[in-house]
């Protein structure tokens, strides 16, 4: 399975906690992750490890005889053969090496690349422990123009036992704000203030904590969560609490609140819910989800 | 025939008659508003700045210095005080044709307004337009189409997946689209497990892929549709909100401007460009591009504002740019750029409406400003073009602004003979120069106008900021006006000389400590300048004494005579006699002219001796041959000799060279004569008998000595004191002449003679002589061509008889 691990000193990488996981594919979204996970990297002062996997499925379907690609934009189709698909990966496996050694040397991160072949969510899932962070764009390599969620991050986010943040570029707004998303009555609710304080923190932003509950606004709650933020060091921070809505109604209010930067639990009702996919997809921002 | 009587002191000077200036200085008199004595000039400006038909513009024709341009300047100015001010003229935006901007009239003074309001609004475009496109509303509004157009997309693919799974067929994605595969189970099935299917398995599964690539293709071609309709979409929304956010301040600027419908024309054009390139106040960070919002800038070319009544525009330097305007470039990393701001008026703009005054002949001088004057008042129409295009040397794309009608009134200032150069080799020129207003020189000088004259004196001195001059001061410079317009009935109307005068004059005041200009100090200045410009004439005045000149002021001789001539030298005159010599004997009839002969005599002193030549055969040989060989020369003169007015000096040499009648030689003659022995007027009568004076003073002083000059020329006499004062005391004397005869008598002191009943001249009279003596020359004539044909004639035929 494990086909190859590259370090920058050619050592075998220390497994432990910890860990910044970056997926790459050689795709657009991947290389705009990779920085994003350098930056996450430095303040975690965490090692990295790159992912590559060649997708043994696409390696079989291009061992038939019938096999055809129909492009992505044009609509063209052509023979896939095998060897034009293994050197085009290996390709693709070179250039995520060295955009990896690139980005991760001029941050002084120690890194490593991890080669495997397999199925990518079972790899990853193989690779990846509790205490790290898996940090992957939203879409790999994709023919669907406009795509916000590939199937990799759908099930990732779902499956990983430690954080996943979800990369796209964010889009500039006026107000900037980390936005941690909780509800009220579960718990797990820590890891996702934790996380988002750190973030509100390092980025020098100020934080927005959306509750979503049954009932209105709870103090005690709310007094207790911005003296935990204030002692965490983030200064300009609010609390919002939300109705049970839908999907849509709290993809609404984070827009409102000129979010830049979401933070969800895994626990929470409304990923576990059907309007999961609704919230990664519309609100198309920097998404960590939380263990 | 009377020896006429020499002239009196007062008939070589008109004094000015005190009484008629009735006041102290000239700080008591009021200012002239406008000159008098140009009557026919100010009524041709008149009429040539009130009449609107075209082509009706003014040519103002004068000598230089005569203060055509302030006198036409002030006038205009007085003229169009009442006129109407014209339009403002803007320049602005073509969003049609972007090389072509556009032309706007708007009433005088708006043009400001309207460029600060559209400066106003690119301002607000700069902020309000980013604001709307980062407003929630406007992202979520683009959101919902982008996201309805991937929801289509996906919704194809997706029904294309689910059938794909639906048939245990696996689409996967490549990283340049998509493949299909048979999968079981979620994976796809190893190749060569695949080979152990049925060929009828095999077949379906690969009908079944070829079926969903079909599909799959049909889908994907279906993107670049889907992405212009949103394209499409974008548009319409972004046109959509520029349009409600500009609504309210273009809706105000229509209301403001609605009586002018090509301003509203304008700001709904402007409304339609911002509308057109809305993305582009979207996509920069910095905010729209600069280049876009100056589009919605508006170039001011014409602002009257601040012009009261009708402009009156001089224009010092009338080249092409000047006249026309220009469109500037202004230069950036290397190259050049331009755009309709850079249009800048030229005076024929500033003028529309009112007056251009130019100088003709700098207008002339500059390289095509005369063909675009012209070609412009022939269109009617201000048309901006580069020199370099006009030559044909530029061919890149520049700004073609819209053509501005034209209503200006021309006013050309120029000297006379380029009035007459252009009328008569320009043919567009009377076409566009109809009126001519002509300059007087000189005055009238008459009872009425001393106290004119005074007070045009007192406006000069207050505007050239020199001090008052007194009562005497002012007579004495009417009678130096009169001096320089050589003529006791006249008074110069020369402005530049009279100003000059004063200013001088004022300096002497103030070097003397004196608060008024005094005669004196005005006799000072025109001494100063004489003697400035007297170098010359010393020079000349010394050869004169010391003999290398030979000149006689006193004595007799006999064919030779003191002629009197004029040099000018620059702006000096100065006058001096010349030796004519004459020889005479027998010949065939003819009178050389030894000027004219050596190439040195003119075509007018040619004529002159012709006609002396006609005049001594009709007068003293009317029956018969004339058998005269004379010649004539000025001597001692290298420089060319030319006019007539040595005639009657010419004659009475001539005719004391063939009796040998000794002429006297302290008297100086000068004089045009016709065939019938009248005598004429000439020229530079003053400076002719100030020159013979002089010379007579150095060679031993003036005692006896005199001139002779046409009776018709004693009105010009404005002689210098010194002469007047030999006059007074009879130590100079002055003759009025008008026949030939009395220069005879004056000159030989005999008696002329007039021909009698019986052909003859009376006996011991000088023409008696002269026709005796030419009766001998024909005697020996006929005696010498009787021996030629006899064959022992004189072969030299030379036998002098003069003297």
């Amino acid at each position: 399975m494990a086909t190859a691990t590259l370090t920058a000193d050619g050592q075998q990488p220390v497994k432990g906690s910890g860990r910044v996981l970056i997926l790459l594919d050689g795709s657009g979204p991947s290389l705009a992750a990779l920085q994003a996970a350098a930056e996450i990297a430095v303040t975690r002062n965490a090692e990295v490890l790159g992912i590559f996997v060649e997708e043994v499925n696409l390696l079989r379907s291009a061992g038939y005889g019938f096999a055809r690609e129909v492009g992505g934009s044009s609509g063209l189709v052509r023979p896939l053969q095998i060897d034009v698909l293994e050197s085009r990966t290996r390709m693709l496996a070179e250039q995520a090496r060295c955009s990896l050694e690139q980005v991760m040397t001029s941050h002084g991160l120690v890194q490593a690349l991890k080669l495997c072949r397999g199925r990518v969510v079972e790899e990853v899932l193989n690779l990846v422990g509790p205490e790290d962070l898996v940090v992957m764009g939203r879409v790999g390599w994709s023919g669907i123009p406009g795509a916000r969620l590939g199937s990799t991050a759908r099930v990732l986010v779902r499956q990983a036992p430690g954080d996943v943040l979800l990369w796209s570029e964010p889009h500039p707004r006026r107000q900037n704000r980390v936005v941690i998303l909780l509800n009220h009555d579960q718990g797990a609710n820590h890891r996702a203030v934790q996380v988002g304080a750190a973030l509100a923190r390092n980025n020098h932003q100020p934080l927005t904590v959306l509750i979503r509950a049954d009932a209105s606004g709870d103090q005690a709650v709310t007094g207790g969560l911005l003296a935990y933020l204030q002692g965490e060091g983030v200064g300009a921070a609010k609390v919002r609490w939300l109705p049970m809505g839908s999907a849509e109604s709290v993809v609404r209010v984070i827009r409102e609140e000129g979010a830049t930067q979401l933070v969800v639990s895994r626990q929470s009702s409304l990923l576990a819910e059907q309007g999961a996919d609704v919230l990664l997809i519309e609100t198309n921002l920097p998404v960590t989800v939380t263990s | 025939m009377a020896v006429p009587a020499a002239l009196t002191e007062g008939q070589i000077y008109h004094r000015c008659p005190m009484d008629k200036l009735d006041f102290e200085t000239t700080a008591a008199l009021a200012d002239l508003e406008l000159p008098f004595g140009q009557d026919r000039m100010l009524r041709a400006l008149e009429f040539g700045a009130s009449i609107q038909a075209s082509g009706f513009n003014l040519f103002v024709l004068g000598p230089s210095g005569a203060g055509k341009h302030k006198l036409v300047k002030q006038f205009l100015a007085n003229h169009a005080a009442g006129k109407p001010v014209p339009s403002d003229w803007c320049h602005v935006f073509n969003f049609q044709q972007s090389d072509k901007p556009e032309a706007i009239r708007l009433p005088p003074g708006e043009g400001q307004a309207l460029k600060s309001d559209m400066s106003g609004l690119a301002n607000e475009l700069k902020t309000a337009i980013p604001a709307t496109f980062e407003s929630e509303e406007y992202q979520a509004r683009i959101q919902e189409l982008q996201e309805e157009v991937t929801r289509r997309q996906q919704k194809g693919l997706s029904a294309i997946q689910e059938e794909a799974s639906a048939n245990n067929i696996a689409m996967l994605t490549t990283p340049a689209g998509f493949t299909f595969a048979p999968m079981r189970n979620g994976e796809v099935i190893e190749p060569e497990e695949y080979k152990k299917f049925s060929d009828k398995e095999k077949e379906l599964v690969e009908s079944k892929v070829e079926d969903l690539q079909k599909e799959l293709q049909q889908a994907i071609q279906q993107v670049p549709r889907l992405r212009k309709e949103v394209r499409e979409r974008i548009h319409e929304l972004n046109e959509e909100m520029v349009q409600l956010t500009l609504g309210g301040p273009i809706g105000e600027l229509r209301e403001k401007w609605s009586h002018l419908p090509a301003v509203v024309a304008y700001l709904d054009a402007v409304r339609e460009d911002v509308v057109e390139h809305a993305e582009a106040f979207q996509d920069n960070e910095n905010g729209a591009p600069a280049g876009l919002l100056n589009r919605y800038r508006v170039n001011l070319l014409v602002d009257n504002a601040d012009t009261r009544g009708a402009p009156v525009v001089y224009e010092d330097l009338p080249n092409h740019q000047h006249l026309t305007g220009q469109i500037e470039h202004r230069a950036h990393q290397g190259n050049l750029y331009t755009d309709f701001t850079l249009i800048r008026a030229g005076s024929l703009h500033r003028a529309n409406g009112g007056y251009l005054i130019l100088d003709a002949r700098r207008i002339l001088t500059q390289p095509m400003a005369w063909e675009s004057l012209k070609r412009i008042l022939f269109s009617g129409k201000i048309r901006i073009e580069s020199l370099e295009r006009l030559y044909g040397l530029a061919t890149t794309v520049s700004q073609q602004p819209e053509p501005i009608p034209l209503n200006v009134k021309v006013v050309l200032l120029g000297d006379r003979m380029l009035y007459y150069l252009l009328s008569h080799y320009d043919p567009d020129f009377l076409d566009l120069f109809k009126v001519e207003a002509d300059f007087e020189d000189d005055l009238d000088r008459d009872d009425k106008s001393y106290q004119l004259y005074a007070r045009m004196i007192a406006t000069m001195a207050r505007s050239s900021a020199v001090k008052a001059l007194d009562r005497a001061a002012v007579a004495r410079l009417i009678e130096h006006a009169s001096r320089l317009a050589s003529d006791q009935k006249k008074l110069t109307a020369h402005d530049r000389v009279l100003k000059d005068l004063l200013a001088e004059a004022d300096h002497w005041a103030t070097a003397s400590g004196s608060e008024r200009i005094e005669t004196c100090h005005i006799q000072q200045a025109i001494d100063e300048r004489e003697y400035r410009a007297s170098r010359i004439r010393e020079r000349s005045l010394d050869q004169i004494r010391r003999g290398v000149m030979m000149i006689a002021t006193d004595g007799e001789q006999a064919g030779q005579v003191n002629g009197l001539s004029v040099l000018q030298i620059g702006a000096t005159r100065f006058g001096q006699p010349t030796r004519i010599t004459a020889t005479a004997r027998p010949g065939k009839g003819q009178v050389v002219d030894i000027e004219r002969e050596a190439k040195l005599g003119g075509p007018i002193h040619g004529k002159a001796v012709m006609i002396l030549s006609r005049f001594l055969a009709s007068r003293y040989a009317p029956m018969g041959e004339l058998s005269l060989s004379a010649s004539l020369a000025f001597e001692q003169s290298y420089g060319g000799v030319e006019g007539d007015s040595a005639s009657v000096a010419e004659t009475c040499v001539l005719l004391s060279a063939i009796t040998g009648v000794p002429l006297k030689q302290s008297l100086a003659v000068t004089g045009s004569m016709n065939q019938l022995g009248e005598v004429q007027a000439v020229g530079g009568v003053n400076e002719k008998i100030e020159g013979f004076f002089n010379v007579c003073k150095q060679a031993g002083g003036v005692n006896g000595q005199g001139a002779l000059l046409p009776a018709s020329n004693v009105e010009h006499l404005m002689l210098n004191e010194e002469v007047r004062g030999a006059v007074r005391q009879g130590r100079f004397a002055i003759y009025p002449i008008t026949r030939i005869d009395q220069a005879i008598e004056l000159m030989t002191g005999m008696v002329a003679g007039e021909r009698g009943a019986d052909g003859n001249f009376p006996e011991n009279s000088f023409n008696r002589r002269v026709a005796e003596r030419l009766a001998e020359f024909t005697e020996i004539g006929k005696k010498r061509d009787a021996d030629q044909g006899n064959g022992n004639g004189d072969k030299n035929g030379d036998s002098n008889v003069n003297g």
